[in-house]
């Protein structure tokens, strides 16, 4: 008979691939940039070929109408008014008049960015704080928690209807609506 | 006389065969989360602080448009004029629709649909650029934007 060899399988010296995923890890870590991609969502309006753009009748009463001067003070209304006083304005105005009201922002083409986004930022959080009171009241919870057939209910129900004038260079205006 | 015994002292080795499984787990972890950035931004820009603020989730969808201070190789801002970065060079604002529409053309057809503008921009730049930006988006067709921003603490 033959002698049966006994082989031992050699072990692998695996004390090296921590320093491997080691150094792999801390490439990762220096490299990665923990910032979120986030921001305010908006839509623009289309650009109509046509070239007779009949304005639609909107009584001026559904109209709130805020402007940014060259001096980055916020305008509503014809009154200057505070940055922190935004949201209750526009959250009682939006209550009042429910779907047909009209937010228009008008921007002078000298104001900074900052202002303007600002502005944008205080009335989306009106529309969510009505958008949470909706759904609280509907729906016995709050906007977050809907599923989406809920949320999309509510939208209809408190839609955001943003229209920006758009001052250009021309001294030309055009007028065109968000979302 | 000792109560002990005395044993031979040497210290166990310890058992390191799961470290690198761990370190492994962390390795992907890091390679999820992290976004390599694909453009060099050649201007500076900090972005505005809001609150309500939304996630931009598919990564395939979005471009982006960067304005700001234009910036050398060092980081150092040259000038004060407002410059706007698409990829990797700086353009003029007549630039952009033909720009947006060629990236457009790049994308798969359900990303078409869902394609979403970012756009990065320093808080002080003047209103007026914004604008003309929005207008050559208009014009490309591209109308969903995100203006981006990094959320405010207080």
């Amino acid at each position: 008979m033959f002698k049966r060899e006994r082989r031992d399988i050699p072990k692998l010296n695996t004390s090296s691939t921590a320093d491997i995923s080691f150094m792999l890890l801390i490439l990762f870590l220096v490299t990665t940039s923990m910032d979120m991609n986030k921001g305010v969502d908006r839509q623009l309006p289309p650009i109509d070929k046509t070239e007779d753009q009949r304005p639609t009748p909107i009584n001026a009463r559904m109209v709130m109408k805020c402007s940014i001067t060259a001096d980055n003070k916020i305008v509503i209304d014809d009154k200057t008014i505070d940055k922190k006083q935004i949201k209750n304005l526009a959250f009682n105005f939006i209550k009042a008049r429910g779907k047909e009201h009209i937010i228009q922002i008008q921007a002078d083409r000298k104001a900074s960015y900052d202002t303007y986004f600002q502005l944008q930022n205080q009335i989306i959080a009106a529309y969510n704080a009505l958008r949470n009171e909706h759904s609280l009241a509907t729906f016995g919870k709050g906007y977050d928690l809907c599923s989406n057939e809920q949320k999309a209910v509510i939208n209809e129900e408190v839609p955001q209807r943003i229209s920006e004038v758009y001052t250009m260079s021309t001294e030309a205006t055009q007028k065109g609506g968000a979302e | 006389m000792s109560i002990y015994r005395h044993k031979c002292h040497a210290i166990p080795e310890l058992n390191t065969a799961s470290l690198p499984d761990l370190i492994f787990t962390i390795l992907f972890f890091f390679m999820l989360v992290t976004n390599m950035r694909k453009v060099t931004v050649k201007v500076k820009y900090q972005v505005p602080q809001g609150k309500e603020l939304t996630r931009l989730t598919k990564k395939s969808t979005n471009s982006y448009i960067y304005i700001g201070k234009p910036t050398a190789a060092d980081g150092s801002v040259i000038s004060n004029n407002t410059q706007i970065q698409l990829n990797d060079k700086l353009v003029n604002i007549d630039e952009v629709t033909k720009y947006m529409v060629e990236e457009r053309k790049t994308m798969s057809a359900e990303d078409r649909k869902q394609m979403v503008v970012s756009i990065r921009a320093d808080k002080s730049t003047p209103m007026g650029t914004i604008t003309d930006v929005k207008q050559a988006l208009r014009k490309a067709n591209a109308l969903n934007i995100n203006l981006a921003a990094t959320n405010q603490r207080n």
